[in-house]
């Protein structure tokens, strides 16, 4: 089997990630939530945000759900890299992490973790797992606060 | 059977499959996702090429040499469909894109139609959302009520459950007979006996049973049969709908236009006899033809034989599976000659979620299907996000459950190092 080929894809911080994540739950208070699911591999993601509504910047992140290796540990490492961001510059880290994807960017040295991801790009088919995380989060955030969600939201 | 001559099955049909003599990620394709579409036989492309180089032209409508070429190679396709699932008769045989459509045929013509609030329909809860969401658009809209059968501890149809649900409020019992999930086969005769005692008509899923096993419509005794051709060395495109002959012409049309007509008037019509009737619009044409060379081919191999060869497989892959601990199976375990389930497994390995499974054995050559195989009622009953499904057909061969579970031990040791 092409190890060297899943090696890329399966960094050791994504196992250890879809393991033991660090950001399961839901903040407290919930000032954003969204769902997130691709139903064709039933992946699910519940995104929770706390916003400083004066700063407009994330002071929290968290998720609950279920999926693969990759959406799992997408979902984390994006959780903490977006705590003290503003919401525009999390919007603009969603752009960034979509262009990795596509093999066109990366992250700079403070947010090098996510860098992680980059492997996924060699792997079309599960270029939506790493980004449904991403996607949800945009839905999240351009979403009127107290405005009630859609069911959810897929990128499939 | 013995070994040597399960050996000679596949190495005897495999040559007739170019698509399966290639590489895939510097490996050897093994092509286990067989339930959701098979591969096609060099028989099936010619006769398709053929039929372009040669016949092309539109069925039922010309005078001229091609029309009536291609109409008579359309139609000699639906007599060896009817032969197949032996229909009494011909115009039994309904064309449609795919079983689902021919699911929505009946739900359209008859069960809108026919149904009245509060009438019963009769699911089981492992049904293909192919036969789900079709009931669930007449449910809501004439009022009848989805009633599911259970599954027993060995997860199979529960025929017990059965029994106490159906009532003479049952008008329809529509289930699968092989599950593409779970592998079971399904006692449809039985099935149908009860739920003719209650004068409720029976729909048959023959999906994943027509390609693999020999199926006779009038032993049944069903009032309806659908199967799709592209699981069965045919091509995409083309489905077949199997109805009892008073019941289908009792049916109002489903789908308007060309072909379905006997006279046409700017305020109303008549429509043609059966089975065009329900074939509105120019038809799959070359798919029909590739259909019944797909019929042919099966047919000169046996299905006796195709079903004895996958029961050895089912044997072998179960034995397999079972040895590696992390692995548990949906479904029942076979039994002694496996008659009693599919040549499938559908899994979870723990550790391993089914899709990083199903892209570390694409790496390795090897394609299974994960996810929840368009049966979500059933994983959510089952208590499974989604589960992994290595499914065989009757050109797969042992070495090649080998190279699968040698794979599969690979990816839960991969995955486990970093567990620990
Ligand atoms: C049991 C069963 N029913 C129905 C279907 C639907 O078939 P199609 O998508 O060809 O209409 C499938 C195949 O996916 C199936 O396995």
């Amino acid at each position: 089997m092409s190890l060297n080929n899943l090696r890329d894809l399966y960094q050791q911080v994504i196992l250890e990630r879809y393991k033991k994540p660090r950001n399961r739950g839901k903040t407290n208070p919930v000032d954003r939530y969204q769902k997130g699911h691709n139903p064709s591999c039933g992946d699910t993601i519940e995104l929770t945000l706390k916003l400083d509504g004066d700063s407009d910047r994330i002071e929290d992140v968290k998720f609950e759900g279920e999926g693969c290796a990759i959406a799992m540990a997408s979902v984390d490492l994006m959780a903490e890299a977006l705590k003290g961001r503003t919401t525009a510059e999390a919007l603009e880290m969603v752009q960034k992490f979509q262009a990795m994807m596509r093999g066109e960017a990366e992250f700079p040295q403070e947010l090098r973790k996510l860098n992680v991801m980059q492997g996924v790009a060699q792997f079309p088919v599960r270029i939506k797992c790493a980004n449904l995380s991403w996607h949800t989060l945009k839905a999240a955030l351009e979403l009127q606060q107290g405005v009630k969600p859609a069911g959810f939201v897929s990128n499939e | 059977m013995t070994i040597a001559q399960e050996r000679t099955l596949a190495s005897k049909v495999r040559a007739d499959f170019p698509i399966l003599h290639q590489q895939v990620h510097g490996h050897p394709l093994v092509y286990l996702d067989n339930a959701a579409s098979s591969q096609k036989p060099k028989a099936v492309l010619e006769a398709l090429q053929h039929y372009y180089q040669t016949d092309n032209a539109n069925v039922h409508r010309g005078v001229h040499t091609l029309s009536s070429r291609a109409t008579d190679a359309y139609e000699g396709a639906r007599d060896k469909v009817a032969a197949f699932v032996n229909a009494a008769t011909r115009e039994q045989i309904v064309y449609t894109r795919n079983a689902s459509e021919a699911i929505n045929l009946v739900a359209y013509s008859w069960g809108m139609n026919q149904l009245q609030p509060g009438d019963e329909i009769m699911l089981s809860v492992m049904e293909h959302h192919s036969n789900l969401i079709p009931w669930q658009f007449v449910a809501q809209r004439t009022g009848a009520v989805l009633k599911f059968v259970e599954l027993t501890d060995t997860q199979e149809f529960d025929l017990d459950h059965f029994r106490s649900l159906i009532s003479d409020k049952t008008k329809l019992v529509s289930v699968v007979h092989v599950s593409n999930t779970l592998g079971c086969i399904n006692p449809i005769e039985e099935i149908t006996r009860i739920a003719h005692q209650y004068g409720a008509r029976v729909l048959i899923d023959a999906c994943q049973s027509v390609p693999h096993m020999p199926i006779d419509v009038q032993a049944i005794d069903c009032d309806w049969l659908v199967a799709s051709g592209h699981k069965m060395c045919a091509p995409t495109g083309i489905g077949f709908l199997y109805g009892k002959l008073d019941l289908l012409r009792s049916m109002p049309p489903f789908l308007g236009g060309g072909e379905m007509i006997a006279d046409v008037f700017l305020d109303h019509s008549t429509y043609a006899d059966l089975p065009h009737k329900f074939e509105a619009g120019t038809p799959a044409i070359a798919e029909a033809i590739g259909l019944g060379a797909a019929v042919d081919y099966l047919t000169n191999i046996g299905m006796d034989k195709i079903h004895a060869y996958e029961e050895e497989l089912t044997l072998y892959l179960f034995d397999q599976l079972n040895q590696i601990p992390e692995v548990k199976t949906y479904g029942p375990q076979p039994n002694a000659t496996a008659s009693n389930r599919a040549a499938l497994a559908s899994f979870t390995t723990g550790a391993v979620h089914p899709h990083d499974l199903s892209t570390i054995l694409d790496q390795a050559g090897i394609a299974i299907r994960a996810g929840h195989h368009c049966t979500q009622p059933l994983h959510r009953y089952l208590n499974a996000q989604s589960t992994a499904r290595a499914s065989l057909y009757f050109y797969n061969t042992r070495e090649e459950i080998d190279a699968f579970i040698v794979s599969l031990k690979e990816a839960i040791e991969f995955f486990g190092s970093i567990f620990g």
